[in-house]
């Protein structure tokens, strides 16, 4: 998922910056004081979270939990994905400093699309709902930054259809896994710190 | 048993991190060699999966495109090194992977041996009669390919090591230091946030 340096034309990238950074300015604003640990503490988890590779068949996969980051986080998902994204970039040469506006804008623009589809549905009353919802909404998170990411290489001269099937294809398992994940972290919380969804 | 959903948080975290994190999939690696008058490059995933049908492109040093190929099934690709003519300097060996993934490598001009050599072999063939009347240029270059083989042969295991050393390897103390680092920039918000009211 992480586009690396050189790929995108600078058109791309420009607009890329712009959006994240309209975004990281316009959250960081909105952004309350007492939120700040947890974006804090779900940074790290994104950050730690490519870095932690699951094997699976002849490759390995590792979780990218925009979901999960955009369903606890809402709009503050973008400053924690940004520097998550902008660490990795400096330290693991992963995407890299060009790219890092496309590259959070890609990720953290589907945790919020997710954050307002499922808000509802994950904080509400039925467990067995809010599970599912939990599930669709990582899966979903996935896929709609694979879509992105495919939109982005369009215009590098790739075939948008032909890239968005292979991105969509490789990260199937991530998606089902990241469903999984998302479920049982919704779980979790319900039962153990409920106050962090306010259900 | 209050502390029971804390203890499983802990333990699952502790299975995590004993997880083999040495091995991640976001980067292309490209290792090449000059060996024998042809480059050999190798492409793979940093999972160690390789690229297969990636494109690779090779430039020389003015940004000129010399030539490009795809990368075979076991993501090796190979060809001569350029004609003389055309090398001024460094090449430079570009692989672009699917989904967005590019890496780079540069072969040094040095490195590419036969053909820098061979220019100046060229060159200095005038004075060398002179200095040895009984050796003819054709024996020096037989001598040079001997050597030069012979050196290929012997520098495998070698050039095998280096590649394999360049893979990169994610250690603890650097995922470590990325969540002090992520602390401290929220440290600073929140810094920030709180002189604001």
């Amino acid at each position: 998922m992480h586009i690396s340096e050189g790929v995108l034309s600078a058109p791309v990238l420009v607009t890329g910056a712009v959006l994240t950074a309209t975004a990281v300015g316009y959250s960081l604003k909105k952004m309350e004081h007492k939120e700040v640990p947890k974006v804090a503490i779900l940074s790290s988890v994104f950050f730690v979270a490519s870095l932690i590779h699951v094997p699976l068949g002849p490759s390995s996969v590792h979780l990218i939990l925009n979901g999960v980051i955009g369903l606890l986080l809402g709009w503050v998902a973008f400053p924690a994905i940004f520097v998550a994204l902008a660490l990795q970039g400096v330290l693991f040469q992963f995407g890299g400093i060009t790219t890092l506006g496309v590259n959070t804008f890609n990720m953290a623009f589907p945790a919020i699309i997710c954050f307002y589809l499922f808000n509802r549905g994950v904080r509400g009353e039925n467990n067995f709902i809010a599970l599912m919802m939990a599930f669709v909404c990582g899966f979903l998170a996935v896929l709609f930054s694979g879509i992105m990411v495919a939109a982005a290489l369009v215009f590098t001269g790739e075939q948008f259809i032909q890239v968005a099937k292979l991105v969509i294809i490789a990260h199937l398992p991530v998606m089902i896994l990241e469903g999984v994940f998302t479920a049982f972290c919704i779980g979790f919380l319900r039962k153990v710190r409920p106050e962090i969804l306010n259900v | 048993m209050k502390n029971k959903p804390y203890l499983i948080l802990i333990f699952t975290f502790l299975i995590i991190m004993m997880v083999d994190i040495s091995v991640f999939a976001h980067k292309v690696n490209i290792f090449a060699y000059v060996e024998g008058g042809k480059i050999y490059t190798e492409s793979y995933f940093s999972d160690g999966k390789k690229c297969i049908n990636s494109k690779i492109e090779v430039f020389d040093d003015q940004g000129n495109k010399l030539l490009e190929g795809l990368t075979d099934e076991e993501g090796m690709f190979s060809f001569e090194v350029p004609s003389e003519g055309l090398i001024i300097g460094d090449l430079k060996l570009i692989l672009t992977a699917s989904m967005g993934h590019r890496a780079e490598y540069i072969i040094p001009a040095n490195e590419l041996g036969g053909c820098v050599a061979g220019l100046t072999q060229e060159k200095s063939e005038e004075p060398i009669p002179t200095v040895f009347p009984e050796i003819s240029s054709f024996d020096l270059k037989e001598i040079q390919s001997l050597i030069e083989n012979t050196l290929d042969e012997k520098l495998k295991p070698i050039m095998r090591e280096i590649k394999k050393s360049q893979e990169d390897r994610i250690s603890p103390t650097e995922i470590i230091g990325g969540i002090g680092y992520i602390m401290g920039i929220f440290g600073m918000i929140a810094y920030f946030l709180s002189r604001k009211k």
